[in-house]
């Protein structure tokens, strides 16, 4: 075989190892499918490794790009748009209450089984894949949208100050509480069940607002927000005073976007809570679950334990890669401060990871969305629609730009913060190092067989 | 904004137009040439031509080596997907 010809074998093993694991990503999308993962052509390890390898690789070829005016120069590209605002921010409120109402009103009286309830499609498959993929890929649509801000919006300032040193913390809380109510409930299968947690948490939206006022409960606590919000700084549009601006997307992640050390936190719950998600239904999970629960610990103490164990780990060893940055650069800004920085290129991997995991579950399940949207209440049969085989392609094309993009930013921060350019280089070993390894454990996970959740 | 921990001990070279430390003469050269170009002294200058220059040169040997370490992993691969798949 001549050298070239060895050359193409290599870069299409490569490019059918990401492939097969598109195939098995699928198999991954919350309550509404579950076929078993195809099988890999490859080892697992050596496929682990191609895909870490694929983000190292991309660290080294961005250090070719040391260019301090070409690197400002790409983030700045992009243009001013003017928008009727007001308008457009009415028909958001409507289309957000609209949604509410159905998912209530679906959820208590309309059909209980799963594929048949406009509520849970509406909300799985409308909102939580579709809607969601646009807010990194259009722009950050949700504070407008948000039902619950519109019903809280009445409610004015509150009656006491949000406690400033909380920070974030207390939206990373119950970011995770969420996590643990959607793994540990019937949440994607049982629309009474919907129904009645998204009643709860209007319930709470309306108390926290009552306190803390609307704004400062929507800005710094509500997680959902917060997500559509981060995920809004990766989109190519963006809200400014004067209307609305048009960028390259992730140009938002390098402008300094977090505000303190517990919005850190955040980000790597966000993270953390993919990757939970997702290690629930592996066979690693069943087997510590089934040895574990006999003996005596109760299902929920295990989930919650893990559920936040897991998160402390993750905090830690993005925390850890910061002060190892400060070693290598080296600087003499703190560990925190580098975290700080650094954290927002997590999120165009955040992104790329839903696009991978919703994009054609999305698409499937797109008629039966729009079935559900006409007629809440009825149940019917719904032709499915046919996914070509080349959009299978959308989902690897969606991780690498993802990881390519992620890396860039995290270069592109470098370089604004660090006077010297080989100090900037230096100090995204150990970002890229955790971006590595992240990479490494989702792939992990998306190869193993999916199970039902144990004990749950 | 920017926080910034220098150790107690380290002979750290600080700013002489914002007191902010550094870590080595060079890094705060550049500093200076970057953060305070309109502020800057002859002697200044020239330390920071000489800084701009030594960090290219460190670029330089860099890519270097990331060319050298692209060069392996591509084969690593080539090699191991040979063997293995």
């Amino acid at each position: 075989m001549s050298g070239r010809l060895r050359a193409v074998t290599g870069t299409a093993a490569v490019v059918s190892a990401l492939v097969a694991f598109t195939g098995t990503a699928l198999a991954h999308s919350g309550g509404l499918s579950g076929a078993a993962p195809d099988r890999l052509a490859v080892p697992t390890w050596l496929f682990l490794f191609t895909g870490g390898g694929v983000v190292g690789a991309s660290f080294l070829l961005a250090s070719f790009a040391t260019d301090r005016a070409f690197i400002d120069h790409v983030h700045e590209l992009g243009r001013r748009v003017r928008v009727p605002g007001s308008a457009l921010a009415w028909l958001g409120r409507l289309v957000g209450l609209g949604g509410l109402l159905l998912v209530v009103v679906s959820g208590f009286f309309g059909p209980t089984a799963p594929m048949e309830s406009a509520a849970i499609v509406v909300v799985w498959a409308g909102w939580w894949a579709g809607y969601a993929m646009t807010t990194y890929l259009v722009g950050n649509t949700w504070p407008a949208v948000d039902p619950f801000r519109t019903l809280a919006r009445p409610l004015g300032d509150g009656v006491r100050e949000y406690p400033e040193r909380l920070g974030a913390w207390p939206s990373v809380a119950f970011l995770l509480v969420l996590v643990y109510v959607e793994v540990t409930s019937p949440l994607a299968d049982d629309p009474r069940v919907l129904a009645a947690v998204a009643l709860a948490y209007l319930a709470v939206a309306l108390a926290g607002s009552a306190a803390f006022g609307v704004t400062d409960w929507f800005e710094r606590v509500d997680p959902i927000s917060r997500i559509f919000r981060l995920y809004g700084a990766v989109a190519p549009i963006t809200r400014t005073d004067d209307g609305l601006r048009l960028r390259l997307p992730g140009a938002g992640l390098v402008d300094d976007l977090l505000a303190d050390r517990s919005e850190v936190g955040f980000v790597v719950a966000l993270v953390w809570a993919t990757t939970f998600d997702g290690l629930t239904s592996t066979p690693v999970w069943t087997d510590l679950a089934e040895s574990v629960v006999p003996a005596g610990v109760p299902a929920p103490v295990l989930y919650a334990g893990a559920l936040v164990g897991g998160y402390l780990v993750f905090l830690g060893v993005y925390r850890a890669s910061a002060r190892l940055a400060r070693r290598t650069a080296p600087t003499y800004r703190t560990a925190a401060d580098i975290a700080r920085l650094f954290a927002p290129s997590l999120l165009a991997i955040a992104a790329a990871y839903h696009l991978a995991h919703y994009l054609t579950y999305f698409l499937a399940l797109s008629p039966l969305l729009v079935h559900a949207l006409v007629t809440p209440l009825t149940v019917g049969t719904v032709p499915s629609l046919t996914i070509p085989g080349w959009l299978q392609a959308i989902p690897v094309v969606s991780v690498l730009v993802g990881h390519l993009l992620a890396i860039w930013v995290a270069h592109s921060i470098a370089f604004e913060t660090f006077p010297s350019r080989i100090q900037a280089l230096r100090s995204q070993y150990a970002v890229t190092l955790v971006m590595v390894l992240y990479t490494m454990t989702s792939l992990w996970i998306v190869t193993q067989p999916e199970l039902p959740t144990p004990y749950v | 904004m920017t926080d910034t921990h220098a150790p107690e001990n380290a002979d750290a070279s600080t700013c002489p137009h914002c007191g902010m430390a550094f870590p080595t003469e060079t890094i705060r050269d550049l500093h200076v040439g970057r953060s305070h170009r309109d502020a800057m002294r002859d002697g200044e200058r020239d330390a920071y031509e000489d800084a701009y220059h030594e960090d290219a040169d460190d670029l330089r040997l860099f890519q270097y080596k990331a060319l050298g370490a692209l060069v392996l992993v591509y084969f690593f691969f080539l090699i191991t997907y040979a063997v293995a798949a």
